[in-house]
């Protein structure tokens, strides 16, 4: 399989639940302010809706951009390069939260997720096509 | 040059989630550490409670020892709405 079909794959996986969760937290807004509805299972609060709708805005935005590379990966590098540093950061803070102990009631899951993500982001650093120009040059 | 620095500092990452579970690091946030230092919290699994004393809804003082003898269920949550 070609490098950039792989980037392609892993570009749509890594897409769909981005845009499956940040239609989740935008849609969660909307249901915690319907009558009689509860919005998102977290005892999120106004505020906390709030900014939750707002990260699920970024992640749909997030999601596109991924689904623009999978389709077109040879033009679509730089989101590998953001998407790389931001599971990066993702799995950083999801250490730290483990570490924390206020996060315990989902014990390892955190350290499960923390290990997804650095392991997407590895592939994403590996995985992203060679840049046309020294791809011409080779 | 730049894929292989990424690469260093991801299997770093890597590692320390591995073996977060082996240091003594975990479970010491700020929440955590100041609720196992509330003074008095000496509650613990088959032991009896202290009798502490709170405000019910009205604001009337409300003992644990009122309690006593009867099936009590106490529950602890945090307000998140303000």
């Amino acid at each position: 399989m070609s490098r950039e079909r792989s980037y392609s794959i892993l570009c749509w996986v890594s897409a769909l639940p981005l845009l499956a969760m940040g239609a989740g937290l935008f849609i969660g807004f909307f249901r915690y302010h319907a009558p009689g509805s509860e919005g998102l299972p977290f005892p999120l609060g106004s505020w906390g809706h709030y900014f939750a709708a707002f990260a699920g805005c970024a992640l749909i935005a997030w999601g596109i951009s991924l689904v623009g590379a999978a389709r077109r990966p040879a033009t679509g590098r730089s989101v590998g390069t953001a998407t790389a540093v931001g599971l990066a950061l993702a799995g950083t803070y999801r250490m730290l939260a483990w570490v924390v102990g206020d996060y315990v009631l989902v014990g390892d899951v955190l350290r499960l997720e923390a290990a997804i993500m650095i392991g997407l982001s590895l592939a994403f650093v590996w995985l992203r096509p060679v840049h046309p120009a020294r791809n011409e040059a080779s | 040059m730049l894929r292989w620095l990424a690469t260093l500092i991801l299997a770093l990452l890597f590692a320390l989630n591995a073996l977060l579970p082996s240091t003594d690091i975990g479970r010491r946030g700020n929440e955590a550490q100041a609720r196992a230092e509330v003074p008095g919290s000496s509650a613990r699994v088959g032991s009896r409670l202290p009798d502490i004393e709170l405000q019910d809804l009205r604001g009337n003082p409300v003992r644990l020892a009122d309690f006593r003898g009867a099936r009590t269920v106490l529950t602890f949550e945090r307000s998140v709405d303000w």
